[in-house]
Formats: structure tokens, sequence, C-alpha cells
């Protein structure tokens, strides 16, 4: 659900501003809009002086941010950084940053000089033999070439262009290397480089560039040094490495504690620039979710006494403006919000969805995949990845939707009797339900039903959210969803599953219905509702999918004693049944998805609210969460 | 195996077949362009999915009616 807010207003004497402003950070619960300004009321703003204290304040951010993120990792800031040392912090984050910019690049230009030298690698051989053909390379320029195999064609083309380009100005020799690919040494006189190059490019050949250290060297010299270079240079780059872990052991909590102690005071800073004041009172406004309005004010209560207030801001100011929202679910829902978040947050005043995700989606998952063999180790991949994962990560959420799914495709299999496909059969377990194998007119009739439940339960929580503003459209979609009911109880009736004298009532019902539902919604609406029809038919890829899975887990079992040997037909039984599991756990995941995204939250879902970032301490972690939410 | 049945197996395969071709084309389409977009902007991964997801209904529902040919057929 998404919390109820309040818009309230805090006022103190302007020599408190300050302290109050630590108060509301300590507690993180209000985000500080800006209020409206007066003709008594100013925006506090910034001296000339304060604003370049600022800008310092923010470049030393900006180092920080940098040396850490060089650093590759985020040390836990020390506790006992609080206090704010600018000059010295903005020493050490320019320092740190400075050394881990400059290693950073040395090993850039080693790992690109490693790069160009790896190139080279395998025709080292190749061209150490034209070396040795004692090519003088005095004052002349060398071109190194790779041929594609089955190069002598070209190379005879290069040859005779070459030669009416330059006539015998010029040495191309050749060497297989053991790639199979050639080698080729092309020297020319430094006069004719730019001439060679052109008629190289010409001929799409690629040439490879030399390194700089390595210019005017013999070319057996040059391979000699580039080997050499090669087996250098994994020591130059475990020394910068070795460097690079030297600061983030001697820094790297210091920087983390610069990190945290600047952006705290950064964000005073920019709530002090939110404070309107008088000359003798200061007034802060902001959002807080209305159940925790009583903590804030007993909090400022205690610290200030009566010298501050707290009072709401009424609806009629604040309309228009956006209200942050916070999403708050029980525990049992709340993994559930990984799938839902996938989306832009709901507008505020509308519907959260995760509580109708979190029964639904596991529940369709399980519908589809339905095995107490494929359940079961759902459930223990599950189980294992919740043990290895963080409280609050975002593994955890996907672990534990994982068990949900688990737990309804296990329970999904005990009605179908399924337990590896067919396997369950075989061992006397028997469908409560249906068999999916031979049952695919019941398979196929349930999974409309769902459709048409959940796209029902879509339209008449649109009309419930609607009522309250537009009650025309909220009629519409209520009419809609009774439509939908009409005529999928006149479908039952027209095939036999409801009896006959039903049909003529229910038809006499949808034709009635039809025009109220154009006057509520507009001459489109039969269209919209056609589209409707269509979403719930769109449910019957659970049949599909689930079908699917279950013929080929099927499959599976025959295989054995289908090869002879059967271990061989087990062995392929059980890769079989592992490719079945990895697809019937991927494909009913990306299916359920698409019918909540597209079909059902299309019924009811507005888009477009904003984050709820209240003005509080900074940590990483929450700064990571802030960036990905936004 | 009569006529009558060749022609309901025939058409079968045609019901799911042929929507499954296109598909395929369009999931064909789609899915360069789905790599580039993410490329550019990962936050678009769920419409992504939903994009590559959306032509799979013909897919699935060409197979419903291939289901029903087959079992109204009593093949």
């Amino acid at each position: 659900m998404i919390l109820n807010m309040s818009r309230i207003r805090i006022l103190g004497p302007r020599g408190q501003l300050q302290s109050v402003l630590g108060c509301v950070q300590d507690l993180g619960l209000v985000q500080l809009v800006e209020p409206s300004e007066t003709e008594s009321l100013s925006l506090l703003g910034l001296t000339p002086e304060q604003a370049r204290h600022v800008r310092g304040v923010r470049k030393v951010v900006k180092d920080v941010d940098t040396a850490l993120e060089l650093l590759g990792q985020t040390p836990s800031p020390p506790k006992t950084a609080k206090d704010l040392d600018l000059r010295r912090a903005a020493l050490v984050a320019g320092r740190c940053r400075r050394e881990l910019e400059g290693l950073a690049e040395q090993h850039q230009q080693l790992e690109e000089e490693r790069a160009l030298i790896l190139k080279f690698r395998p025709f080292f051989a190749a061209f150490r033999k034209i070396g040795e053909s004692g090519l003088d390379l005095d004052g002349i320029r060398v071109f190194y070439l790779i041929l594609k195999e089955d190069g002598e064609e070209e190379l005879r083309r290069m040859r005779a262009a070459f030669r009416q380009a330059l006539g015998d100005g010029f040495e191309l020799l050749s060497q297989a290397s053991e790639s199979g690919e050639s080698a080729m040494l092309l020297a020319v006189p430094a006069a004719d480089a730019m001439k060679a190059e052109q008629l190289l490019s010409e001929a799409g050949v690629q040439a490879l560039s030399l390194p700089d250290q390595f210019e005017e060297e013999s070319v057996g010299s040059t391979i000699q040094r580039m080997q050499a270079r090669l087996g250098e240079l994994p020591g130059e780059l475990a020394t910068l490495e070795r460097q690079r872990r030297r600061i983030a052991e001697d820094r790297g909590r210091e920087l983390a504690g610069i990190q945290a102690t600047v952006r705290d005071y950064l964000a005073t800073i920019e709530a002090t620039e939110k404070a309107v004041v008088t000359p003798r009172a200061f007034v802060v406004e902001g959002w807080i979710p209305s159940a925790a309005r009583p903590d804030l004010e007993r909090q400022l209560g205690k610290s200030f006494g009566d010298q501050v207030e707290i009072e709401a801001v009424s609806s009629e100011e604040w309309a228009g403006d956006t209200v942050p929202v916070v999403l708050h679910n029980p525990r049992l829902f709340r993994p559930f919000e990984a799938i839902t978040g996938m989306m832009p947050l709901p507008k505020y005043g509308t519907v959260d969805p995760t509580p109708f995700v979190a029964v639904f989606f596991p529940m369709f998952f399980g519908i589809v995949l339905g095995d107490i063999g494929y359940g079961t180790m759902l459930g223990i991949i599950s189980l294992i990845l919740r043990i290895r994962s963080k409280p609050g990560a975002k593994l955890r959420s996907i672990s534990e939707i994982g068990l949900a799914c688990s737990l309804f495709t296990i329970i999904f299999g005990f009605l179908y009797g399924e337990l590896f496909g067919d396997l369950g059969h075989r061992i006397g377990l028997h469908p409560l339900i249906f068999n999916r194998e031979e049952a695919f007119f019941p398979f196929l009739g349930f999974a409309i039903a769902l459709g048409v439940v959940h796209i029902v339960l879509g339209l008449l929580v649109g009309a419930v959210k609607m009522f309250r503003g537009d009650k025309r459209r909220a009629i519409g979609k209520g009419m809609a969803a009774m439509m939908v009911v009409l005529i999928a109880l006149a479908l039952m009736a027209a095939s036999g599953m409801l009896p006959e004298r039903f049909f003529t009532p229910l038809v006499i019902a949808t034709l009635v219905a039809l025009p109220i539902l154009i006057v509520a919604e507009g001459v489109l609406a039969p269209i919209e509702l056609v589209s409707t029809l269509g979403n719930v038919l769109s449910y019957a890829r659970i049949m599909a999918v689930g079908t699917a899975s279950v013929m080929m887990a099927i499959v599976a079992n025959r295989m054995v004693g289908a090869f002879g040997a059967v271990w061989v037909g087990v062995l392929f039984a059980l890769v079989f049944h592992l490719i079945n599991f990895v697809l019937g756990v991927f494909s009913p995941t990306i299916h359920m998805l698409r019918l909540h995204y597209v079909e059902f939250f299309g019924k009811f879902y507005s888009p477009g609210g904003s984050q709820y970032r209240p003005f509080r301490h900074w940590s990483a972690r929450e700064s990571a969460t802030d960036e990905r939410s936004a | 195996m009569d006529l009558e049945m060749v022609f309901l197996y025939l058409s079968a395969a045609l019901a799911v077949g042929i929507p499954a071709l296109a598909t395929g084309w369009a999931q064909s389409r789609i899915g360069p362009a789905a790599a580039a977009a993410l490329a550019e902007k990962p936050e678009l991964t769920v419409t992504v999915v939903l994009l590559i997801a959306i032509p799979e209904t013909l897919a699935i529902l060409g197979f419903v009616v291939a289901v029903l040919i087959l079992m109204q057929g009593g093949g």
C-alpha cells in the first residue's frame, strides 16, 4: 500500500535553525521542500562567501567520490567521523584522487601496450625470420602486416601495385605464421611512407601499429624487446595494483569517513537553503509519512520545548504538488516490491499493486509449472540463495519470491499429480483436479477463468480508485467488469457448462449494459471492451506454457529405455529434465510478468509517483539504492 | 490414414506454425533494437521484456487453436 503523507511546516526562532535541522536529519523522516515565499518571508539563500564555501565542499565531494570509485570498494566509514576538518578533508581527498588517477592512467597505458604486443605475438617467429634476412632499416619506414590465409593471390596483387607506384624502391617480405596467416614486412623509404599507407588502405590490408618505444629499431631487436616487455608487464601491473591496495588500506576508511561527513555537511547546507526566514524566525516545510509525524513532534518537543512548532499544511495549499510516494507492505508481500519496483512508482493517491502481485504471481507460476519435483528443486535453490544473500538485497527478494513460487508449484504438482512429469502417475500419484497430459479443454477453461477473475479484479480496483474523482468513468470501469463477467457466463451457457436457459437472459443483460458503458466511457468504449476480452484470452498462455512444460517432462521420462542401455537413457532424461527445469522457471516468469504488467496493471495502474527522499544522514548503500530507483 | 485426418493434422500444424514464424520474425526485429536500447538505457529492461513477450501471444494463441482443431477433429 501507499502510505498517507502529510505536508508539515516547522517554525522556530531563527537562531535555532541549524539545531532543528540537525535534529530533523538525525530522525531522517522529512523530505524538505521549498516553502512558498511571501512578502514577510524570504528564502535564506547563501551569501557570496557561503556560496564559495559550498563550491569548495562540492569539489571535495567530487574528489572523494572519484577516489573511492577508483579504489573499487566502499569501506565502511569509521564511527567517529563526525567533525569536519574541511581543509584536511580537501587535502586528503585531492591527493588520493590525483594518486589514484595517476595509477589508473599508468595501468591503462600498460594494458594497452600489452594488448598491442599480444597482437604481434602469433607472428613473432615469422617476423624474426624476416628480420634475419639482414634488411638494412636505416632511413626507411617499416610496416608490419598480417595477411589472412590463402593470401598468395593478394600478395601478388600488392607486389604489383607497389611496383607500379614505387618502382623497385620497396621490400616486401612474407613468412607464414603458425596460425596459417602470413606475417609480412613492408619496407619503404621514409619519403614514400604516405604513399605506401594509401596503397595498403586500398588493398584492405591490416597494418599492426608498433608501440612508440619500439620505433626506429631493427626488426630482430624489436621482436626481442617486445618479448622482453611481455615478460616485464605483469610485474609492473602487479606493482601498480600493490600501490592501489596500499592506498586502499592506508586511506580507504578515512576517505569513506570524509565522504560520509562531507556529504552530510552538504545535505545540511542544501537543507538550510530551503528554509525561509524573517529577521527573527525560520520556517521549513516538508513531507512526512502521516504515521511518523508524532515521532517528529515528540523528538522536537523533547529537544526544543515549545520554541519550535509543527503545523500541518492544508491540502488546498499543496494541491497539484507532487507528493512523494512511500510503499509499505506487510513482511510477506514486501519481496514482491521488487516486481512492482521494475515499473515507475505509482502516483500518490492511487493503488499499489504489490499485494495483488504477491498473491497472483506465485499462484500463476505454480499453475504453469505445477510439478512436485521441479517445485522442490526451485525451493532448494531459492533457500540457498536466501541463506547467502544479505537482508534488504535484491537477491534476498528474488529468493523469497522463488520460495513462494516453489510452494505454489508443489501445491499444484499435487493437484495435477505430477512429479517430474508423468513419473508421479507411475508411482501412484493421482491428479486431484485434472490430468494436464490429456485434459487440454479443462486446462484451457481454467486458464481463461483465471483471466476473467484477474481482469475483472483489475477493472474493479480501477473503478474503486476512480470513484473518488471521476465517478462517470468509475461507473464505466465497473460496467466493463460486469460485461466481461456476463459475456463469460453467456459463453459458458452456450457451451453447456451452465444450463441453457441462462443464455438468453445473459445476452439481454449484456445488450442492456452496452449503452450504459458507451454513455459512461464514450463511443470508443466497445473497442476498449473488445481489447479487454483480448486481454482475457491472453491468459490462455497459462495453459499453453504449462502444457509445453509437462510434455517436455514426459518426453524426458520416455528417454529411459529409448537408448538401449538404461543408464544412457537415465543420463539423457536427467539432462533433459534439467533443461526443462530451466525453461520451466524462465518462461513462466516472463509470461506472468507480462500478464501482470500489460493485462492486469493496464486496468488501474497510474505511474508517475516521485521517490521519497527524506533529509537524513548519508550512507553509501542508501545512496546507491536511491540512484537505482531514480 | 484417410485424407480428412491428413488435412486435420496439416491445418493444426499450420495454425501453430505460421504464427510461430510470425512471432520469430517480429522478435528478430525487436531483439536487436531492444539490445541497442538496453545498452544506452538499462532502466528500460521491463519495457524490453514486455516488447519481446508481446509477439509470443501469436504463437500461444496459434498453439491453442491447433489444440482445438486436434481435439474437435478427434485427433
